[in-house]
């Protein structure tokens, strides 16, 4: 049976508080015209640094719109993205718990969304996704549960509560709604994912193949044309696909190489690169005392650190958007017959 | 409540002061069910299990957690330290830190210096051996005291120094001889890639992917395995060899007693006069040597007979030390519950801390703090007050509306504001007013009508008092 599985492909990036490059990003999508937006959170909730990029494949950079404020057309803690079926930009701000819009080309079009934790008020809102009636889901993290609007910010329905049975959450991250309009959230305290359809549960992914990779804390969830599912392993710095009957197919740590940002950055900074060159950041046996992977990862520079999305472009290129490494890493589909 | 419960649940009240940060009074009732010595098994010997704050920090704060700057490992502290369900072990790192001060101006890094701060939490109730090892090899300790700049053909004594110094025996209870001798046992205990972390940290580098943590790397052809002479042992001496000689000393273990007396029982001099004036109480330091010595140096142990003792339990070390300004603040965010899971506002918060004078990580010299009465002037009292007042008086708070809330059910055979006064002050921990302290804060809540009001009121008062500002 021919089948595929994913490759490292480049690395888009680079740590930046303003301008090209990303700072602390926490998600990307790739929209209808073939650019990539990266929601940046900034260091400290700064002045410097939160932003949405524009930018492609390439890394060619378009510059950056959504700067902190609190003023319409601002943000101060960007979250989740998704875009409408009419080419616009939706971003959910957890600080405000908002959501503003935008034109591809970054002008500011509305914003709305109220905090509280009534039927269409929000409470750190994350991840957002619409479906095919243009319908904007949102993961209404704080409240445990999935609000749905319409684009201009009218509630419509939400569903669930907290709490660890099937339709319930525990702080939910990511979501993701595929063409048969079925939703898949990332129930990040419940260290699963769950799909739905017509908003009714209808299986739970955890990896249940092996005790050793069960999910946890996942924090991004997309589907391949396949029927497999890619899922952002956050608590295990990992990023797993999954087949719809749950087992594991494949399972990355990440092997980030440079970006051309980053080499840009380097050829010109010759006393570090120099010194990089001599260094080895990839050794495993000088920390082998250590077990969890978010500390591995602080370690190893090409492994995932706090992978927090997991997206695909139409050649079903995956994206994977690390907070604290300040980039992308893009894995690419070679065919292989089992 | 009888006398014989009253007495026993005040005395857990001062515990739980000393070897946590505080604990309100349904706290302290769910506790006194048991006796007094189980209460400090439970501290001392309790591991941490379920705590999910870690996976909070990493997701609700990233730079918590990816730490670029150092105030990242700083939030990242505090959040730990006002959700931990092991408080002693965070008391415990704090002491730690203020002997092993460390710092953000040379080591820039947050990563570094938070994993130090979990070695701390991880090492800090074992044996003083262990500790000490561990914060030899630690990356933040080498970097601050520039051991990776220690050569086998040229030392700097910088560690080995503050070894001695600083961290284990006190000045005056070795040669300057010892000290090249320690050093030389220290060379090569480096860090890895240490010229390229190095250059970054002199250029305070995120490029091109943020920070980098590092590790401990034991250079073997940089180490110095000739003989020493150190503290009357001679032979080719290793650093461990330094440090089990180091905590075999009678001085280390008098050194340890007095500022474990210093943190937990009653504010002494500052540690420059530890040589010139004789400890508060000898017969206490004496106890914790002889405890050091009997249980093979574990501080775990020397702490259980420190709080089983009569010197820790006597009413006249009660409110006996003036709280750190992470103690202070640490126990109102616990009381608050302000931060249910980290959000932008523990920013301020932090900051704040910073202004009363403790910015973790950010000690003022090599020597760390001076304490007790040197924590107050104008401008950090103000500080003080004021985050006391804020942190009491936010009903917004799920803390302070269930504190409030609870309150006023109790209230509704209250006939004065004396009554009034005291019930709060039971409520947030059985703080022990003063008639001085009762009388003014009665009279001042005397015109408040409203009752929500008044309660606000009077816990703000509290938190600005004398009482509640010492522990």
């Amino acid at each position: 049976m021919a089948n595929s599985e994913y490759k490292y492909d480049i690395t888009i990036g680079i740590l930046a508080m303003e301008g090209r490059g990303f700072e602390y990003p926490t998600d990307s999508i790739i929209a209808s015209n073939g650019h990539i937006y990266v929601g940046n959170k900034s260091r400290d909730y700064g002045e410097r640094g939160v932003r949405i990029s524009n930018l492609d494949y390439e890394s060619e950079y378009y510059g950056s719109f959504g700067h902190y404020g609190f003023d319409e057309g601002n943000l101060i803690s960007p979250n989740g993205l998704a875009e409408d079926l009419n080419n616009r930009l939706f971003v959910s701000d957890d600080y405000t718990h908002q959501i503003s819009y935008y034109s591809l080309e970054g002008v500011f079009l509305g914003r709305w969304g109220k905090h509280g934790t009534n039927p269409g008020e929000l409470d750190y809102p994350s991840g957002i996704a619409f479906n095919s009636k243009n319908h904007l889901y949102i993961a209404d993290s704080k409240n445990h549960r999935i609000q749905v609007f319409t684009p201009e910010g009218n509630f419509l329905k939400s569903f669930g509560s907290l709490g660890n049975k099937k339709g319930q959450f525990n702080l939910p991250w990511g979501i993701f709604i595929n063409k048969h309009d079925e939703l898949f959230v990332a129930d990040w305290g419940n260290n699963r994912i769950q799909k739905f359809s017509n908003d009714e549960h209808v299986k739970t992914y955890s990896c249940k193949s092996d005790n050793s990779t069960y999910l946890n804390h996942p924090s991004s969830v997309t589907e391949l044309n396949s029927g497999n599912i890619v899922v952002a392993d956050w608590g295990n710095e990992t990023v797993k696909i999954l087949s719809a009957q749950d087992n594991l197919i494949q399972e990355f740590r990440g092997e980030s190489g440079i970006s051309k940002w980053a080499n840009a950055f380097l050829e010109t900074n010759v006393e570090e690169n120099e010194t990089r060159k001599i260094s080895n950041l990839e050794n495993l046996d000088a920390i082998s005392e250590l077990v969890d992977p978010h500390s591995i990862s602080a370690h190893i520079e090409k492994y995932f650190w706090s992978p927090v999305s997991v997206k695909l472009d139409s050649k079903e290129r995956l994206y994977v958007t690390e907070s604290n490494r300040h980039r992308i890493q893009v894995y690419s589909q070679i065919k292989r017959s089992d | 409540m009888n006398t014989k419960t009253r007495t026993n649940i005040e005395l857990l009240a001062h515990l739980m002061r000393r070897a946590g940060f505080g604990s309100s009074l349904s706290e302290l009732e769910k506790i006194a069910k048991k006796p007094y010595e189980d209460v400090v098994d439970d501290l001392v010997y309790h591991e941490e299990s379920d705590w999910v704050g870690e996976y909070h920090i990493r997701r609700f704060d990233p730079e918590a957690s990816g730490m670029i700057n150092p105030e990242g490992s700083q939030r990242r502290w505090m959040y730990r330290m006002i959700t931990s369900n092991t408080p002693l072990k965070e008391k415990m790192t704090l002491f730690w830190h203020g002997i092993f001060a460390t710092g953000r101006n040379k080591v820039l890094v947050g990563k570094v210096l938070s994993n130090q701060t979990d070695m701390l939490r991880t090492y800090g109730l074992s044996k003083l051996d262990d500790i000490l090892l561990n914060l030899a090899k630690d990356p933040a300790m080498i970097i601050w005291l520039d051991n990776q700049e220690n050569h086998k053909n040229s030392i700097n004594e910088n560690w080995g120094r503050e070894l001695l110094e600083l961290f284990s025996m006190g000045v005056g209870n070795y040669t300057e001889e010892d000290i090249k001798e320690c050093a030389r046992a220290f060379t090569g205990w480096s860090i890895g890639n240490v010229e390229y972390m190095m250059v970054r940290a002199s250029r305070a580098s995120d490029w091109p992917y943020g920070r980098l943590a590092y590790h401990y790397e034991f250079k073997d052809d940089d180490n110095d395995k000739n003989d020493k002479k150190f503290l009357g042992h001679q032979g080719p001496l290793s650093g461990e060899d330094i440090i089990e000689i180091i905590c075999s000393q009678e001085n280390t273990a008098r050194f340890i007693a007095r500022h474990m007396y210093h943190s937990f029982v009653e504010d002494e001099v500052e540690i420059p006069s530890w040589n010139d004036i004789p400890p508060k109480n000898p017969e206490a330091i004496q106890i914790l040597v002889d405890a050091y010595f009997k249980y093979d140096h574990s501080i775990r142990e020397m702490l259980r007979v420190l709080f089983n003792s009569d010197f820790f339990q006597s009413p006249k070390v009660r409110y006996a030390r003036i709280k750190s300004p992470v103690e202070l603040s640490v126990g109102l965010l616990k009381l608050s519950q302000e931060f249910t899971v980290p959000h932008r506002d523990m920013l301020l918060r932090n900051n704040q801390v910073t202004y009363m004078g403790q910015g973790l990580n950010d000690p003022p010299s090599v020597e760390g703090w001076h304490e007790g009465i040197e924590w107050i002037d104008t401008g950090t009292l103000m500080e003080r007050i004021n985050f006391a007042s804020a942190a009491l008086g936010n009903i917004n708070h799920k803390g302070i509306n269930d504190l409030v809330n609870k309150i006023k059910k109790s209230t509704s055979n209250v006939t004065s504001n004396e009554e009034l006064v005291q019930i709060c002050a039971n409520s947030i921990g059985l703080i022990e007013l003063s008639y001085d302290s009762l009388k003014t804060m009665s009279e001042t809540i005397s015109n408040i009508p409203e009752l929500t009001d008044k309660v606000l009121t009077t816990l703000r008062l509290i938190g600005t008092s004398r009482e509640f500002q010492r522990v």
